[in-house]
């Protein structure tokens, strides 16, 4: 049935359809041709995907770091915050989100943005640039997020914010939490 | 086996703008705006757009009156009214939308099909039943059924090289490694362990436990994404194949907490919306075989 559909492309004189029938290869050729591309280079080119996700697998052997983001409130108590629930335009993208601000990863880009360049400037380059150097205003920003949902008075607001980082060495699967780095924002 | 009417493919616009339209509406855009943009890392096609340029959108009010265009044109899509013009603003709004939230974190790929399926709707005729336009339109269009069964057709082939593409690039940069019993339970551990994921299973931690039967289920997953493009061609199993899809996103969404809600939606695209509709042999508004 769908031979039958397909060829009776060729079938018809009608101009109007000959029209469409470029018009379809132009559309098929401009979305397949760049995924191709992308396939055959494994390389992920916006809007063109190469659906390299989780290519290589698991490796037990190498460790890895994690983050956890963390409150502490007026009231004393340090609670876990997932920051899907203060930026959830960010569903399924926050852990590189964050990643990326760890590594600078915004200060190595061909075309940086003015405050950027001139916060390299101020420190003498990218490499003089301490680990997570925008962590503390993404961390302020979650942290303004957080409290905007509570009243003033509230003991639930946060006075502090803060992103620790773990790693798991690896090798079994044990010893997970191994504490690295913290980063800290008063609010 | 592939949809052929007008009515079929003005369906799947629905779904399509549909499935980004209830997305939106439920996200945040002024909390995105609130981000710093000097941790924001232009990706692929983004990076033509100036820093000026981001720096006016990259606001909660900015990205507040982002959300309510977008809110609009998607609206205005899957209810078919202006249909050429609103699938070609949903296309560009979507398109920047994406690509702004991929560059603030990776490129994952959730939405990208959903995206391709509205970049496909944009240039064919998926107004022409049921919609607004085809309402409110005196005469009915007189189109032959392919002009609307090969939309439909490429869709379903490109959802078919998602899955088939991936198998593909796994065995090529991994090989018969990627059947390695630590590779999922390593993997989901390491998704498991933080709290910037957006659920909080905790199943990964029972995976070592199971290991050594996991390479078979790791080469069933395989097998499966390499046999997916049947899907599109052979009726029989088509049901097979998208339970077994279902299944496996669900998995990854207990076992990984990654979890790939657009793409599952888009599965509806492989329902023969003619046959639920119209008797065998009768075809919507007496199109042109």
């Amino acid at each position: 049935m769908i031979a039958s559909k397909l060829t009776n492309f060729s079938a018809s004189g009608d101009p109007r359809d000959r029209r469409l029938i470029l018009k379809y290869a132009i559309l098929t050729a401009a979305i397949v041709l760049p995924l191709v591309w992308a396939f055959l280079s494994v390389r992920n080119v916006y809007p063109f995907a190469a659906w390299n996700l989780m290519m290589t697998g698991g490796d037990l052997e190498r460790g890895h770091t994690y983050c956890i983001l963390r409150g502490e409130t007026v009231a004393g108590e340090t609670i876990d915050i997932p920051p899907i629930g203060l930026t959830n335009a960010m569903y399924s993208r926050t852990w590189t989100l964050v990643n990326a601000t760890i590594n600078n990863q915004s200060f190595k880009l061909e075309s940086i943005h003015p405050a950027n360049a001139e916060l390299i400037q101020h420190a003498g380059g990218v490499e003089k640039l301490p680990a997570g150097a925008r962590i503390p205003d993404l961390l302020e920003t979650w942290g303004r997020l957080y409290n905007s949902r509570w009243p003033d008075s509230s003991p639930q607001r946060l006075k502090g914010i803060r992103l620790d980082r773990y790693r798991w060495e690896g090798g079994s699967y044990s010893n997970y939490q191994n504490f690295v780095e913290s980063w800290r924002k008063e609010l | 086996m592939v949809p052929s009417s007008a009515f079929a493919l003005g369906i799947v616009r629905a779904i399509v703008s549909g499935t980004f339209l209830v997305s939106v509406a439920v996200t945040s855009f002024s909390a995105l705006g609130s981000l710093p943009i000097t941790i924001l890392r232009p990706t692929g096609a983004m990076k033509l757009l100036p820093w000026s340029f981001y720096d006016r959108l990259l606001t909660p009010g900015g990205m507040t009156l982002l959300k309510w265009a977008m809110v609009l044109s998607l609206l205005l899509s899957a209810i078919g009214f202006l249909t050429s013009i609103s699938t070609k603003t949903s296309l560009l709004f979507v398109v920047l939308y994406q690509g702004l939230v991929r560059s603030f974190g990776h490129f994952n790929h959730d939405e990208m099909i959903a995206v391709y399926c509205l970049a496909v709707l944009a240039f064919t005729p998926c107004g022409d039943a049921f919609s607004i336009d085809a309402r409110l339109r005196q005469a009915k269009r007189d189109r032959p059924l392919w002009a609307y069964a090969y939309p439909i057709l490429l869709m379903q082939l490109l959802m078919a090289w998602v899955y088939f593409s991936s198998a593909l690039i796994k065995l090529r940069v991994a090989g018969l490694d990627y059947l390695s019993a630590d590779n999922l339970p390593a993997l989901s551990i390491l998704h498991s362990l933080d709290n910037l994921h957006d659920t909080h299973f905790r199943l990964a931690f029972w995976l070592p436990q199971v290991r050594s039967y996991l390479p078979v289920v790791v080469g069933l997953v395989l097998v499966w994404e390499l046999l997916f493009p049947l899907a599109v061609f052979w009726k029989r199993i088509r049901w097979w194949i998208l339970g077994f899809g279902v299944l496996f996103h669900l998995s990854t969404l207990f076992f990984m907490n990654i979890f790939f809600p657009h793409q599952l939606a888009l599965y509806l695209i492989f329902i023969n919306w003619d046959g639920m509709v119209h008797p065998p042999g009768r075809y919507a508004n007496g199109q042109r075989r």
